[in-house]
């Protein structure tokens, strides 16, 4: 056919693919055909971005157009033209689609495809003409770089030249000899025969036969030398040092029979393994008793409280025997009155309860640091003792007095009805006390650690209070010598030891326990207790607890007696409030039970004195120790307590609603005023009631002329209006005498002590020092300046009297000035009211959102599939865009074909046309014109 | 105000009920203030027997003082002049450092400027950070006087920055921030469709307002200025532009300023030039 050449439009792609590859070769392209200068006009970048590859720049948008015409040149035009024919010619020759192939390879593959034609299977056993088979090879030269085959052909002929040397003569061309070895070569290792193969099997049998007789002969050798030098170690002293002797010589003769053994061993193997066999277990049991003799011991585990408990209780069963039988074998300690020398009280081991802080603790530090103030006044007392002479005098009275108060016996025979009442509560309660105590009681130890802490913060207190409050207990020492009871007696004789049963059971009512304290001393009266604690420690057994909570009451009630008792027994009070506060700890629920049940009381009694004025209304010393008790047992800074809280507002209502009568009554409420100030030392809770009384206190220290309640904004607040100048000073004193609570206590209330100006002088001065108290822990207060100003005034008034001078004039003014600090103080922090300014408010700020690391083009989408699906849909988007793109080129492109066919129709048809117009011109022309004769001239 | 059937999701609606919103709190605000006037009155008859709490008392807790008035709230900082600041010349390129993109500085990015005939000096985008958070934390900004923030790039790119943006705090995170912004042209705010940044068109003097004063920083100028009394000499209504340079070396000279200013005898840093100039501007305004 005369169309020849042009391949088609799927056959030129790969060569196209080539052709993009390297800038070189496009530049040469280019260059070659013609420089289109639309061609050179190259896209722009915006930004120069650094290291980034320039990819980009490669494109050349001219030079893409004129490449896709080309490229439609040769495909679409094709199938146009293609289009309206029925047969199509193939061009199947080798490599004419190839363009880089010169017309020398393209002659080279076809003559290799013709000899791989040749060769192959199915051409076997075609007889070869002889003729054909001398192409001439050597005439191509050095074979083209192009040869696929060269490379693999050289190496693989040293290989199997062995069996394909009949082929390799015929021809020295590579092809061949490939495609040979293909077909018969690589069966070599096929073929051992089994006789080789037995022969292998056997030899290596024997090689590892040998090899275990070589080993066994190695562990032989071994073995005798560890032999030796066992008996080398045995003979050394080495061993000797760690072994006991008596295994000594059993080695010895292990190691005399072993010698021997291994001189046989070396003779015949046999016997000596038969003499080991008669020997081992000997030397085996050496071997696990060593084994066994280096382990250690596994030391006590640390003891529980229970344990601890246990073995306390243990202990003093044991002690209890012993002095039975001590008892029994020299006969006559059945008096518990005789005495005991043989126990110092430094050596006596004391009971230590489960939770004991320690020995040095206890009962020599602790008591000093809870209550120095008793203590200084126990040392004090008999200095103090010649001050009291009007107590002296009154002596009388007082016991009379005491003797007929019925308050207080009211009182204490409550206390003893009181017993029974409260087993029904503990009996009551019981149920829940068990299951909540174990909880409660860690919490009030937590506050009990505060308490103490508390305590030791109001120790170093200043000892105008301890002057104060009980300066006050020194009376007791003059009762001691018209005391009725023989108590005291028993108490000068510090010498005097009781022999105490070591065990005892916790006495169950206020008799039994006096019975068992009889005729005591204060020092055995604390050993008691501690014993009976450590016996029915709540540790060691449930009904323990049923016992204490019991124990716990009476012993209250003891406190609460021996706190009513006219000749006060301070000492041993003091000794009680340790157990107590101990013992508060463990039952912490009943303990508060029992507070709250006897402030109730106390109150209940109040409400009915308070109705008839006749009586004076003032607490009791019981009640007063009671709550000092409480203050000590229960913290007091809480902001709502069970006990102190009421405890509190009873102190409280005390100070608002008792009338004052007599200078007792001042007395004492100074003291409750003090007494509040030490409560609300530490929570600085406000107490009107206080402040009101002090203030109240100083008015009547003013002359009786200024006596004009028209500044105390308390005055509403008291209940009682008649206030005498009950502490106006009539004369002046330069000594002032801190005063005694007790002594007071005791007084009648028409004494003429409280009228005489060293009372008043002295009760001045605690008040004062009360209402310093008052001053420095309200300070914070922001209302300061209006609670404390009246007192200002009042104490400049009182001041200014002539009688006051000296110490107490002083102390007024030192207190005046320091509520004038202090007022000015607050007046300065204060600002004036202002108009409540708006906070500015700031604009709201927005967070960026951004990757940590950015990738452009990644989608940072959360959702996977939701980006898969845009990823999807922007690929198909481009893709279809691009389609439209190629067809809307490829329609442009064929439009313009036809075009240009049509346009080349056209000129053909109007080139005919005008042909045969212009022959039918002449023809007309040439008949018009008659003269035919032109054709004829031409046939002519 | 707000169309009776709204259609969902649509900005616009968005944006007018936003507004809508504010008007409302305003007025509640003010029935407020109302209602706690008439109080006071009724309150200043009484005796003042109570104690004035301390002043952070007051401030902790407003239920306390309930009936102590508000002062009056002041004029919203929309209709008040502001304050627009641009930083020219900051040094913000990304380049293909081996195969990341990354903003180039010239800590970590020494040598790969070296091999490219850089001179790492010059690029310094911590400058440009640190001017950024100065604008931006400034009381000037919380007070909602700042008007917008524009960046001009060394490389012409202008970039611009939402007062509301809460910029990150640690360089490495603002490189990324930057990086996102210089590929993507936009940030997006976490969880809104507002712009926070955004790259845009040159020249800058389009965004700025007409009656704007431009004033740029410069150390070169020879006028040395008191920085609160040149800010006093412009009437309150006029806004201010101020332009400072954000680069290592140099000095900006774009045509569009006004008046050249020195601040300092001393070459100062980005940083703490704005500082200077948000404190006199915070003077000026009393903003506290």
């Amino acid at each position: 056919m005369a169309k020849t050449s042009k391949p088609g439009g799927a056959k030129a792609k790969p060569g196209k693919k080539k052709k993009k590859s390297g800038p070189e070769s496009i530049a040469m392209k280019v260059q070659a055909p013609k420089p289109n200068p639309f061609e050179t006009i190259w896209s722009r970048r915006k930004f120069d971005i650094l290291g980034k590859k320039r990819k980009g720049e490669e494109r050349r948008v001219g030079l893409a157009r004129s490449r896709a015409i080309e490229k439609r040149k040769k495909t679409l035009l094709k199938e146009y033209e293609q289009s309206g024919k029925s047969s199509v010619f193939v061009d199947k020759r080798i490599g004419e689609h190839n363009d880089d192939l010169g017309d020398f390879d393209k002659a080279i593959l076809r003559s290799q495809r013709e000899r791989q034609l040749k060769l192959n299977k199915k051409s076997k056993y075609n007889l070869s003409d002889g003729e054909e088979e001398d192409f001439d090879i050597p005439g191509f030269g050095a074979l083209s770089e192009r040869d696929d085959f060269g490379d693999e052909i050289l190496p693989d002929d040293d290989d199997y030249g062995g069996d394909d040397a009949a082929d390799i003569e015929k021809d020295s061309a590579g092809l061949k000899q490939n495609i040979m070895e293909m077909g018969s070569g690589g069966d070599e290792n096929k073929h051992k025969t089994k006789k080789e193969v037995m022969e292998e099997i056997i030899s290596k049998s024997k090689i590892f036969k040998a090899q275990k007789a070589k080993d066994k002969e190695e562990n032989e050798h071994l073995m005798e030398e560890l032999d030796k030098n066992f008996a080398s170690l045995v003979q050394s002293k080495a061993l000797s040092a760690l072994t006991e002797p008596g295994k000594m010589n059993a080695l010895k003769s292990l190691v005399k029979k072993n010698i021997p053994n291994d001189q046989v061993k070396k003779d015949d193997f046999s016997v000596s393994q038969k003499l080991d066999q008669e020997k081992p277990d000997l030397y085996d049991k050496m071997v696990k008793e060593m084994a066994l003799e280096m382990r250690a011991r596994p030391s006590d585990r640390t003891k529980t409280l229970e344990e601890i408990a246990q073995e306390e209780r243990e202990r003093l069963e044991r002690l209890e025997e012993e002095r039975q039988k001590r008892m029994l074998a020299t006969d006559g300690f059945s008096d518990e009155e005789d005495e005991d020398g043989e126990k110092p009280s430094a050596q006596r081991p004391r009971a230590i309860s489960g939770d004991d802080l320690g020995d040095s603790f206890l009962l020599d530090e602790e008591p000093r640091t809870k209550r120095g103030w008793v203590d200084e006044i126990l040392e004090k007392r008999d200095a103090e003792d010649n001050d009291n002479e009007e107590g002296d005098s009154s002596e009388e009275s007082e016991s009379s007095e005491n003797g007929s108060d019925e308050g207080g016996s009211d009182e204490d025979s409550d206390a003893r009805e009181e017993n029974p009442s409260i087993k029904d509560w503990e009996q009551s309660d019981d149920d829940n006390l068990e299951t909540d105590v174990d909880g409660e009681e860690e919490e009030d130890k937590e506050n009990e650690d505060d308490d103490d802490a508390n305590e030791k913060v109001m120790k170093p207190r200043d000892s105008s209070k301890a002057q104060e409050i009980l300066a006050i207990k020194t009376s007791e020492r003059h009762k001691d010598s018209l005391g009725s009871r023989k108590k005291n007696a028993d108490e000068k004789r510090p010498s005097t030891r009781l022999d105490i049963p070591y065990l005892i059971e916790a006495p169950k009512t206020l008799e039994e326990f006096c019975a068992l304290l009889d005729n005591c001393s204060n020092s055995d009266i604390l050993l008691i207790i501690n014993r009976i604690r450590a016996g029915n420690a709540i540790k060691l057994a449930a009904e323990n607890r049923k016992k204490m909570q019991v124990f716990y009451g009476v012993l209250l009630q003891y406190f609460a007696v021996m706190a009513n008792k006219s000749p006060l027994n301070i000492e041993l009070l003091d000794l009680l409030v340790k157990p107590l506060m101990e013992m508060s700890v463990e039952i912490p629920y009943f303990a508060a039970i029992c507070a709250r049940q006897r402030i109730l009381r106390t109150r209940i009694q109040f409400c009915e004195t308070i109705k008839n004025p006749e009586n004076s209304c003032w607490p009791s010393s019981k009640t007063l120790f009671l709550l000092r008790l409480w203050s000590l047992i229960f913290p007091c800074s809480d902001f709502r307590h069970a006990v102190m809280t009421p405890a509190i507002l009873l102190m409280s209502e005390y100070l608002m609603r008792c009338p004052i009568v007599s200078g007792r009554d001042i007395a004492i409420g100074s003291f409750l005023c003090s007494m509040l100030l030490s409560v609300a030392k530490l929570s600085k809770k406000f107490c009107p009631e206080a402040i009101g009384f002090l203030c109240m206190l100083l008015t009547a220290a003013k002359d009786e002329k200024l006596m004009s309640n028209q500044n105390t904004q308390y005055y509403y607040l008291m209940e009682l209006k008649e206030l005498k100048p009950l502490l106006c000073l009539r004369g002046r004193v330069n000594k002032i005498d801190p005063l005694n609570l007790f002594t007071i206590m005791d007084l009648p209330e028409d004494s003429s002590f409280f009228d005489s100006d060293n009372f008043r002088t002295s009760v001045l001065m605690t008040v004062v020092e009360t209402l310093q108290g008052y001053v420095n822990i309200y300070e914070g207060l922001s209302s300061f300046p209006e609670i404390f100003l009246p007192f200002l005034e009042l104490l400049l008034e009182v001041a200014q009297q002539e009688s006051i001078v000296g110490p107490l004039q002083d102390k007024i003014n030192d207190v005046a000035q320091l509520i004038k600090t202090k007022v000015h103080e607050c007046h300065m922090s204060r600002q004036p009211l202002q108009m409540r300014k708006q906070k500015p408010v700031a604009i709201k700020m927005l967070t960026p959102k951004f990757e940590e690391s950015f990738v452009k083009g990644r989608d940072y989408d959360l959702d996977r599939e939701r980006a898969e699906r845009r990823k999807l849909k922007k690929l198909l988007k481009e893709e279809s865009k691009g389609a439209i793109r190629e067809l809307r080129k490829d329609n442009y492109f064929l439009h313009e074909v036809k075009a240009r066919e049509k346009a080349l129709a056209e000129e053909e048809r109007t080139e005919k046309y005008h042909k045969v117009k212009a022959f039918l011109e002449e023809q007309q022309h040439a008949f018009k014109s008659g003269q035919l004769g032109r054709g004829r001239k031409r046939r002519r | 105000m707000v169309r009776p059937y709204a259609v969902k999701g649509k900005k616009k609606r968005k944006k007018t009920e936003e507004r809508y919103d504010k008007e409302e709190e305003e007025e509640e605000e003010e029935n407020h203030d109302q209602e706690l006037d008439t109080v006071q009155t009724k309150e200043e008859e009484e005796p003042d027997q109570e104690e004035k709490e301390p002043e952070e008392e007051k401030d902790g807790d407003s239920v306390e003082l309930e009936g102590i008035p508000l002062a009056p709230s002041t004029q919203k900082p929309k209709d008040q002049p502001g304050v627009i600041f641009i930083l020219e010349k900051a040094s913000l390129e990304v380049a293909k450092v081996g195969k990341t993109y990354q903003l180039l500085n010239s800590d970590d990015h020494a040598h790969f400027l070296m091999k490219n005939n850089k001179n790492p000096g010059d690029y310094r985008p911590d400058i440009a950070h640190q001017a950024l958070l100065m604008i931006l934390d400034s009381p000037l900004n919380k007070a909602g006087r700042l008007r917008a923030v524009y960046v001009r790039t060394e490389k012409g790119v202008l970039i611009e920055v939402k007062p509301v943006v809460r910029l990150p705090r640690t360089f490495k995170r603002f490189s990324g921030i930057i990086l996102q912004l210089l590929q993507k042209l936009s940030i997006n705010a976490a969880g809104k469709r507002e712009k926070l940044l955004r790259v845009i068109k040159n020249p800058v003097t389009q965004y700025l307002p007409v009656d704007s004063r431009k004033i740029g920083l410069s150390y070169s100028s020879d006028k040395l200025v008191k920085m609160h009394d040149y800010v006093g000499t412009f009437s309150n209504e006029t806004n201010l532009v101020f332009v400072v340079g954000a680069m290592a070396h140099g000095k900006i000279e774009p045509d569009y300023v006004d008046d050249y200013i020195a601040v300092s005898g001393y070459p100062l840093s980005a940083a703490y030039c704005i500082t200077m100039i948000c404190q006199a501007m915070e003077r000026k305004w009393n903003i506290l």
